[in-house]
């Protein structure tokens, strides 16, 4: 038996006009303005629950909330979660974001591999306009010390290049899986502070980003700016940067962490 | 699993909690109506909130919290 059949069943003649006379496709538990049992615009039939009596309201639970979930295997949820679940099926991972989420399964800590996974929806979601306000605040509140970071980078394809060539270039050394995690970690924790020296720009660029983000820095005082460069001309332009700028950048310290085959820098600046 | 032609709006939130006999206690949590002490687990173990309760799934105890990350695992088992 359907819910409109069963809706008939329980009311009996009352609604009968309602009832006998349209076909529902969607129903919702909802306060309606003046009657019972109203019909939206969209074409849904809204049920007062608040309206009906203790005896109605108990067959509605057994005839019809209970047949669906328990019968018929359905979900019964808040229209919103419902229409947030449907948003999340429609973005999940697939092919290329899928190999992804396989290439980090055993690198990084399973809690990040679950905000890997999250971001990699919201990063969908954003390539069709969706709106991804609320399930980027979700990600912000379960992992409030990395989630946001993360997501970030993971709409700009960190994930897809930089740390694959990353853990390509740990690889052709002694390699180490907590080296490679805790490198990871720091850079996607230390985002607001981090230069990442690639070859999309030239040398005049980022001396000029550096300076700027230094002068924000010291405003808002984190104390460090890291500077982080894959491949051998990053570390080139890294080191070239390093020597030819610091005297203009006021800065009391700088810890330069450097591979063995200077693919890999990581420097910190300290101000 | 699929997702089910029924659902239910804020409105009416109170009223369909309650037709699973369950209540919200002082400091906004689910429990048992009859008894209060017990606060409503999803499957995961988690207490939940009566805000961020999304819905039941799967039997009248399976309760759904409204986080992305509960919801993912629910869209993963929709057909």
């Amino acid at each position: 038996m359907g819910i409109l059949e069963a809706l008939k069943n329980i009311f009996d003649t009352k609604f009968s006009n309602i009832l006998n006379n349209n076909k529902f496709v969607l129903f919702d538990f909802s306060k309606n303005t003046e009657n019972t049992l109203e019909i939206k615009k969209d074409g849904t039939l809204s049920i007062d629950l608040s309206k009906v009596s203790a005896e109605e309201r108990k067959k509605i639970k057994e005839q019809i909330i209970d047949v669906s979930i328990q019968n018929e295997n359905e979900t019964f949820l808040l229209d919103e979660s419902k229409n947030k679940t449907t948003s999340i099926k429609a973005n999940l991972p697939k092919d290329s974001d899928k190999k992804i989420l396989e290439f980090y399964h055993e690198k990084l800590r399973p809690d990040w591999n679950k905000a890997l996974e999250m971001s990699l929806v919201v990063k969908n979601m954003s390539q069709k306009g969706e709106d991804i306000k609320d399930i980027k605040r979700d990600i912000r509140k379960k992992y409030p010390e990395f989630g946001n970071n993360l997501c970030n980078m993971v709409g700009r394809e960190y994930f897809h290049e930089h740390f694959k060539q990353l853990h390509k270039s740990m690889l052709e050394e002694d390699f180490d899986i907590v080296e490679y995690r805790n490198k990871v970690e720091k850079i996607v924790k230390s985002l607001p502070y981090t230069v990442f020296i690639d070859q999309y720009k030239g040398y005049d660029d980022f001396a000029g980003e550096i300076f700027f983000k230094l002068s924000k820095l010291k405003k808002y005082g984190t104390g460090k700016l890291l500077l982080h460069g894959l491949g051998k001309n990053n570390v080139k332009t890294t080191l070239k940067l390093i020597e030819k700028e610091r005297d203009t950048w006021d800065i009391t310290d700088v810890k330069i962490e450097l591979n063995k085959n200077k693919t890999i820098i990581t420097a910190t600046l300290y101000f | 699993m699929k997702f089910g032609n029924l659902v239910f709006d804020e409105s009416s939130k109170e009223e369909v909690l309650k037709m699973f006999g369950k209540a919200v206690d002082d400091e906004g949590y689910i429990v048992e109506e009859e008894n209060t002490n017990q606060r409503v687990l999803t499957a995961r173990g988690e207490e939940i909130h009566f805000d961020e309760w999304a819905g039941v799934v799967q039997g009248s105890e399976a309760f759904v919290k409204s986080d992305a990350f509960s919801l993912i695992e629910l869209a993963k088992r929709i057909n």
